[in-house]
C-alpha cells in the first residue's frame, strides 16, 4: 500500500498548491502534513485538537471510534486544526490515491480558515493555551483526585456551548432605561410625568435584580459569581469555556467548510488523475466520501452539492435562476463561490442555496419522531420548502436552546434561576434534569429552568436539580413562590 | 517544510484516556448496582442470566429541545409516510443501546460481573483457621518490598528517592542512588479453608408478612452469594422457626407461615444441635444468619443472648437483620421491646455478632456491608 516516501507526499503537495492557486484561485497558505500512524489519528479526533488534558471523555470516544476502524468499519481520512499555520493529519497506510485526495480536500479548508468572517474571531493561536490546560489539568487531577476533576469537567461541559457564539454583530449592553425628551412634550404634561415614573420604576426593578439583564454566558457567569469554589474549579471552567469557544464557530460554518473540502479534492483529482490511470480509485474513494447517511445529511454531500448549485447558477442559469440572482449566468463561476466561502455561515447558505435541485441530488427528505415509536423516524416531506425550514433552523441554533440566567438569587435563597428561551418547542425533560443536576454541583446550590411543555407555549413547567443528585419537575401550579420570583 | 513524518507530540494517550473512561463506567456502574441490589429482577435473572444495567451516570448531559418533537432531515429514497429505522448511519436497526448520537445508555452485564463489583467491597469475617487443610494451602501474594531482589518496585523506589531528597533538602524526583532502590517481594498468605456451612434461620410467624419475607430472601440470597464465592464448598441449612424450630427444604422455608409466637432460642439451639452432628467447627466455617421482625418473646431474650454469645465462639459471624418494613417498633433504641433493641443494649460489642435493620430494600447494601465489613486493621491501612 504505502509504496511511496514522505518525498512523494511532498510533491504531490506542491502539485495541488499549484492547481489550487492557478486555477481555483484558492487562498493557498502553509499547511504543515503530518505523517501519522492511525492511533494518533483517532486520538486527535477524539479530543477535537492534539495535546489536550487527558479525560475519560476522550477516551469514551477513541475507544469507540478506535474500535469501529480496527474492525473495518470506518475510517477517517484527514483531520485537520484551524491553526496558525494550519496542521493536517494523514493517516500512515493510506494510499498514494487516498493522501492526494486529502491533502487536496485540506487546501480547500484552509482557504475557509483563512477567508471566512465567521471564522475570524478564532483564536488560531490555541495551541500555547491547550498545552498549558492539559498541564493545569493533569496537576488538579494530581491534587485531588482524577474521579472529582472529571466529575468536574463533566458538568463545566454540560453548559459550555451556551455562550455567545461567532456573531458578527454583538449586542449592546441595554443599560438604563432613560426618558427621551420629545419636540411637543409641554403639550402632554401628564403623559410624560406617568412615563418618565414608569420607567423610574423599571430601573428601580433592575437594580434590584442580579444579573440585571438576562445572562447567556452560563459557564462565565457561574465562574464568576458561584460561591464557594476553590481556584482549581474556577481554572477548570475557564479552561472549558474557552475551548469550547474556538469550536463553536466552525460548527456554525460545517457545511460551507466540508462543500469547500469536497470541490477543492474534486476539482484538483480530477485534474490530477484524469490522465495518470489512477481515477477509478479516486472515483471510489470520492463515492464513498460523499455517501449519503440514512437518518442524518452528510456535510460532505450537502456541501458539495450547495457548492455546485452556485456554480451552476452562475454559470448555467435558467430563466427562474435569473429572476432569483442578479448575477446569475453572469459571474466567474469561482469568484462567486469564493464569495460565498467568505461570508455565508451554514444557515445562509442553507437559506439561500438549498434549491429543489440540490434536494434532489442528494436525495433529502425531512422527518419527525414516529409517534408509535420515538425511537423510529417517520418521513414527512421530499419538499425542498419544508426541508429548508427543518434545516435552516437546526444550524442557525446548531441546536443549542437558548437558555439565559435570569435570576441569581432565586427564592431569596441564592439559588440559579433559568430561562429558557423557546422557539415553540420545550426542553427534553431527563436531559433538562440531568444537565441541572450537572449545574447545581457547579453553583453550589438548587437552579431550575422554566421551559414549557412539548410544543405547548401555554403550559410553562420548570424543572430543579440539586447538588445531591435529586432533580424534580414542577408544573405551573405547583410552585407558587416560583412565578413570584419572575 | 510542509509534509513531515510523525506529529512530535504525545500520541499514545488515547488509550490510557479509554482506560479511564472504563474505569469510570465501572465505577458508575456500581454505584447504580448497589441500589439495585433489593430488586428482586436482579436475582430472579439467575446465576447464568444476564441483566440489563442502565448507566444513567455515564451520560454527558445538556440541554436539548424535547426528542419526541425532533425534526430532521435524513438522505435515501424513502417517500412521505414511511417509518424507518432509528437516526444516525451506524445504529443497527431496533438497536436501542444507543442514544442520539453517542452514548452508551445500557449495559449488560452476566450475574458474575454484577457480584463481582458488588463484592469488590465486602470482606470475610475474622477466619479461624481450620485443621485439616491450612497446612497446603498457601497463597502467594506480590504485595511485599523488600531492599533487595530481582525486580524493582519502580513506584517504591521513586517514593523512596522522593523522601531522601526531601530529607536532604531538595524538592524533587531524581538521583536515584543504590539506597533508593526497591524490589518486589511476596509473602505467603493462607487461603481461607475451603468449605462452609451456612445456617439460614428465619421467623415463620405470623407477623412475617410478605414484604418482610421477600427481604429476608433478598438479604440470604446476597450472603449466600458472597460465601459461595469465596468458599470453594458451601452447604446451606434453612431452619424456620416460630416457638419451634426445624430444619426444613428451601422452598418450604420462603412459602410457609404459621401461627404462633416467636421464640428465637429455639432456632439458635436446634443449629447448635446441627452443627455438632453435621459440621464439626475444627473442619468448617460456620455462619449464623437469623432474620426476624424482631417481636421476640420477652422472657427469650436473656436465653437468645446467652446462645449467640455460644455461638460466637465456634461461628465465624453470627448476623441478624430485623426486617421492620412498616417501622412499626424503634429498632435500634435502648428499652425497645424489639430484638434489636435489645441486641444494642447488651450485645453491641460482642465480637464476631453484627445486628442491623432495613426498613427497606435500599437498606440492605447497607446491611450487607456492616456484616461483610473490612476488619478495622485493614481498612486502617487503606
Amino acid at each position: 500500500m504505502s509504496s511511496y516516501t514522505v518525498a512523494d507526499l511532498r510533491e504531490v503537495e506542491q502539485r495541488c498548491q499549484q492547481i489550487a492557486a492557478t486555477e481555483l484561485g484558492l487562498h493557498t497558505q502553509e499547511i504543515v502534513f503530518h505523517l501519522v500512524a492511525p492511533e494518533e489519528v483517532y486520538f486527535a479526533a477524539a479530543n477535537g485538537l492534539p495535546a489536550r488534558y487527558s479525560s475519560a471523555r476522550w477516551g469514551a470516544q477513541f475507544e469507540s471510534e478506535y474500535g469501529r476502524y480496527r474492525a473495518g468499519q470506518g475510517r477517517i481520512y484527514e483531520l485537520i486544526f484551524n491553526t496558525r499555520p494550519v496542521h493536517a493529519y494523514l493517516m500512515e497506510g493510506n494510499s498514494l490515491v487516498a493522501q492526494t485526495l486529502v491533502i487536496a480536500h485540506c487546501l480547500g479548508h484552509a482557504h475557509v480558515f483563512e477567508e471566512n468572517r465567521w471564522l475570524g474571531g478564532v483564536d488560531r493561536q490555541i495551541m500555547p493555551r491547550v498545552l498549558s490546560a492539559a498541564d493545569r489539568i493533569a496537576e488538579y487531577m494530581g491534587a485531588h483526585g482524577r474521579d472529582r476533576v472529571e466529575d468536574f469537567l463533566d458538568a463545566a461541559h454540560a453548559i459550555a456551548v451556551h455562550q455567545p457564539q461567532a456573531q458578527l454583530l454583538r449586542r449592546a449592553p441595554a443599560g438604563e432605561p432613560e426618558y427621551r425628551p420629545r419636540r411637543y412634550d409641554e403639550l402632554f404634561e401628564a403623559e410624560v410625568a406617568a412615563e418618565r415614573e414608569r420607567l423610574r420604576e423599571e430601573r428601580r426593578q433592575m437594580r434590584r435584580r442580579f444579573p440585571r439583564e438576562p445572562a447567556r454566558d452560563l459557564l462565565g457567569f457561574i465562574e464568576a459569581n458561584a460561591r464557594g469554589l476553590e481556584d482549581w474549579q474556577r481554572d477548570v471552567m475557564s479552561i472549558v469555556r474557552s475551548e469550547q469557544g474556538y469550536f463553536l464557530p466552525q460548527m456554525r460554518t460545517k457545511i460551507l467548510n466540508e462543500g469547500a473540502a469536497v470541490i477543492a479534492h474534486q476539482e484538483i483529482c480530477q485534474r490530477l488523475f484524469l490522465a495518470a490511470g489512477q481515477y477509478w480509485e479516486y472515483e471510489q474513494l470520492n463515492a464513498s466520501v460523499v455517501a449519503p447517511r440514512h437518518g442524518e445529511v452528510n456535510p460532505y454531500s450537502l456541501g458539495g452539492e450547495l457548492i455546485r448549485e452556485i456554480m451552476r447558477i452562475a454559470a448555467d442559469a435558467d430563466d427562474e435562476d435569473r429572476e432569483r440572482w442578479s448575477w446569475a449566468g453572469e459571474v466567474d463561476p469561482w469568484l462567486r463561490v469564493r464569495e460565498v466561502l467568505r461570508d455565508y455561515d451554514d444557515a445562509a447558505l442553507l437559506r439561500e442555496f438549498l434549491t429543489p435541485r440540490v434536494c434532489e441530488r442528494c436525495r433529502l427528505y425531512a422527518f419527525e419522531r414516529s409517534a408509535r415509536d420515538p425511537r423510529l423516524i417517520r418521513v414527512s416531506s421530499r419538499e425542498a420548502d419544508e426541508i429548508r425550514e427543518v434545516l435552516v433552523r437546526r444550524h442557525a441554533s446548531l441546536q443549542i436552546p437558548v437558555i439565559e440566567v435570569v435570576d441569581a438569587d432565586f427564592r431569596g435563597r441564592g439559588e440559579l434561576l433559568l430561562a429558557h428561551r423557546h422557539d415553540g418547542v420545550g426542553l427534553d425533560s431527563e436531559y433538562a434534569r440531568g444537565t441541572l443536576v450537572e449545574i447545581a454541583t457547579l453553583w453550589g446550590k438548587a437552579c431550575t429552568v422554566r421551559t414549557i411543555a412539548g410544543a405547548d407555549p401555554d403550559r410553562e413547567v420548570w424543572f430543579t436539580g440539586h447538588p445531591d443528585g435529586r432533580s424534580e419537575l414542577l408544573d405551573e401550579h405547583g410552585s407558587p413562590d416560583a412565578n413570584a420570583a419572575m | 517544510m510542509p509534509v513531515v513524518s510523525g506529529s512530535g507530540l504525545p500520541h499514545d494517550d488515547g488509550r490510557r484516556d479509554s482506560l479511564h473512561h472504563r474505569e469510570r463506567l465501572r465505577r458508575k456502574i456500581t454505584e447504580q448496582l448497589r441500589g439495585r441490589i433489593g430488586e428482586e429482577d436482579i436475582i430472579a435473572a439467575g446465576p447464568e442470566k444476564r441483566i440489563r444495567v442502565p448507566v444513567k451516570g455515564t451520560r454527558h448531559w445538556r440541554f436539548i429541545l424535547d426528542r419526541d418533537l425532533e425534526k430532521g432531515v435524513g438522505q435515501g429514497e424513502a417517500g412521505p409516510g414511511d417509518v424507518i429505522g432509528p437516526p444516525g448511519g451506524r445504529a443497527a436497526p431496533g438497536d436501542a443501546g444507543l442514544q442520539p448520537g453517542e452514548e452508551l445508555y445500557e449495559v449488560w452485564l452476566d450475574m458474575d460481573e454484577v457480584e463481582e463489583m458488588l463484592f469488590s467491597e465486602l470482606r470475610l469475617p475474622r477466619l479461624k483457621p481450620k485443621q485439616a487443610a491450612d497446612t497446603q494451602a498457601q497463597h502467594v501474594l506480590f504485595d511485599d518490598i523488600a531492599r533487595h531482589g530481582p525486580q524493582v518496585d519502580k513506584k517504591a523506589t521513586l517514593r523512596e528517592n522522593l523522601a531522601r531528597n526531601a530529607r536532604e533538602g531538595r524538592v524533587h524526583l531524581g538521583g536515584i542512588e543504590k539506597p533508593d532502590l526497591r524490589y518486589l517481594s511476596y509473602r505467603e498468605a493462607p487461603i481461607p479453608r475451603h468449605k462452609a456451612v451456612i445456617f439460614l434461620a428465619m421467623d415463620v410467624s405470623g407477623s412475617m408478612e410478605a414484604d418482610r419475607k421477600r427481604m429476608a430472601r433478598l438479604f440470604f440470597y446476597w450472603c449466600v452469594q458472597f460465601l459461595r464465592r469465596r468458599y470453594e464448598q458451601t452447604e446451606t441449612v434453612f431452619i424456620a422457626h416460630t416457638t419451634d424450630a426445624r430444619e426444613v427444604v428451601e422452598e418450604e422455608f420462603f412459602s410457609r407461615t404459621e401461627s404462633g409466637g416467636t421464640r428465637v432460642s429455639s432456632a439458635f439451639e436446634e443449629i447448635e444441635r446441627i452443627q455438632r452432628e453435621r459440621y464439626p467447627a475444627e473442619d468448617w466455617n460456620v455462619y449464623v444468619l437469623h432474620v426476624s421482625d424482631g417481636d421476640n418473646f420477652t422472657a427469650d431474650n436473656a436465653r437468645t443472648l446467652q446462645l449467640v454469645e455460644r455461638m460466637t465462639r465456634f461461628c465465624a459471624l453470627v448476623g441478624y437483620l430485623e426486617v421492620d418494613p412498616y417501622r412499626r417498633g424503634a429498632p435500634w433504641g435502648r428499652g425497645s421491646y424489639k430484638l434489636s433493641g435489645f441486641y444494642a443494649e447488651r450485645a453491641a460489642d460482642l465480637d464476631g455478632f453484627v445486628f442491623a435493620c432495613a426498613e427497606e430494600d435500599r437498606d440492605l447494601w447497607p446491611a450487607l456491608k456492616r456484616l461483610f465489613a473490612a476488619d478495622e486493621v485493614e481498612a486502617a491501612l487503606r
